[in-house]
């Protein structure tokens, strides 16, 4: 039937009902009864649906296996973990699927859970009440995590976050997290190395912002999203580019319009493909190496 | 999509193989090794009992969870046999083939 699946690991029903039981009780509320409980009893269930919340939850053995079975770990900041400490985190990551447009946080809000991100993409933009509107601070994908506020002490966001490519990601909820940081010295160095890194990253951007041309900061933009999404398509409107570099739209056309006759981009019915990454590079400003460096 | 796929006729024929086809769903996690045991279970049965008599759609809720949620599905790997009637849903690794067995219907 299928020449892909993996080759069964034996299932192990011990460690399946400590799963269990360290799920918070969540996956004894889904399943409570029936053939359903007696064959998660017995170690025969790989994940859970929640009608709620409309995810399957997969149980610490199957998140495990298919961890390995993958070749790794989707998010980079997990891949650096020692695998003790990755795995000790497991039981309170839960596999989300996060939707286009989906609003993680609003500015203000209590963070419930931080999201670290596999194939989703996530702004971070800064909301001007008074002028209705925002502007990008970060673009974030498998590279890093949303939440870090809950990584410095702070438990609101002073952003929106905004889901701009739809995707994985593993969310955490804000106490397990405080747990966890509190427990794993490694977790902790690796994520207060990336909060500062996006610090940095957040100077060099302001400086960028009010120094230089349009035209610089669009292709330090492409190619960072480039990087994020690891091709050199990807969709893309000239609104978002707009407020990911608060600027007026009809500036987005002209500077990308300039781009397209320099023949190193090329842009079609909302999809964006780099021709020459190289020429791009060079009609970047230095912000897009100097960035780059810095990347979690 | 959802896989669907239909088994070849094997070379083996069982003396008592049922010739109505049988239409299942099997609801998966990706490879997880539950899923990937139930799978091979089930590709043991059809082969030996059912040879070109079945459809099989397998589902993987870690992409559809809507898909497995609107037919009732609470955990996997859960088998479903849509017809012949009655209907009937298995649930677990389908390591137990007399349960299994009797669940679709075939005598043996």
């Amino acid at each position: 039937m299928s020449a892909t699946l993996a080759s069964p690991k034996p299932a192990s029903p011990g460690n399946a009902a400590a799963g269990v039981r360290v799920a918070n009780g969540r996956i004894l509320r889904l399943v409570r009864s029936g053939p359903e409980l007696r064959a998660l009893e017995s170690g025969q269930v790989d994940a859970v649906l929640d009608r709620a919340t409309g995810t399957a939850f997969l149980l610490p053995d199957a998140q495990r296996a298919l961890a390995a079975a993958g070749g790794g770990i989707a998010n980079s900041l997990l891949a650096a973990l020692p695998r003790a400490d990755y795995e000790s985190l497991l039981p309170a990551l839960e596999p989300v699927a996060l939707a286009s447009g989906q609003v993680l946080y609003e500015p203000g809000e209590r963070i419930r859970h931080a999201y670290f991100l596999g194939d989703a993409q996530v702004s971070l933009l800064t909301v001007v009440v008074m002028e209705r509107k925002s502007l990008e601070i970060n673009l974030i994908g498998r590279e890093g995590m949303i939440g870090i506020p809950l990584v410095l002490g702070a438990e609101t966001s002073p952003v929106r976050a905004l889901v701009q490519k739809k995707g994985s990601a593993l969310r955490m909820p804000a106490a397990s997290l405080h747990e966890a940081l509190r427990c794993s010295p490694a977790l902790r160095h690796e994520l207060l190395r990336y909060a500062y890194a996006k610090l940095l990253q957040a100077r060099q951007t302001a400086a960028c912002n009010r120094f230089h041309p349009i035209e610089a900061r669009i292709a330090r933009c492409l190619l960072t999203t480039r990087d994020r999404v690891r091709s050199n398509a990807f969709p893309l409107t000239h609104e978002h580019l707009a407020d990911a570099l608060g600027v007026r739209r009809v500036g987005v056309t002209i500077a990308a319009g300039a781009l397209q006759r320099r023949k190193l981009i090329s842009y079609r019915h909302g999809l964006m493909r780099i021709l020459d990454g190289k020429g791009l590079e060079a009609a970047s400003c230095e912000c897009y190496a100097i960035v780059r460096s810095l990347a979690g | 999509m959802p896989r669907k796929r239909k088994q070849k006729a094997s070379s083996r024929v069982s003396a008592r193989a049922v010739t109505t086809v049988v239409v299942m769903r099997l609801y998966i996690a990706n490879s997880a090794p539950n899923s990937a045991k139930a799978v091979a279970n089930l590709e043991a049965i059809c082969k030996e009992y059912l040879q070109d008599n079945f459809k099989l759609e397998v589902v993987d809720v870690l992409e559809f969870p809507q898909r497995a949620l609107a037919d009732g599905i609470l955990v996997t790997p859960s088998l479903t046999k849509l017809s012949p009637y009655p209907s009937a849903k298995i649930v677990g690794n389908l390591g137990d083939r007399a349960s299994v067995l009797h669940a679709l219907g075939i005598k043996h």
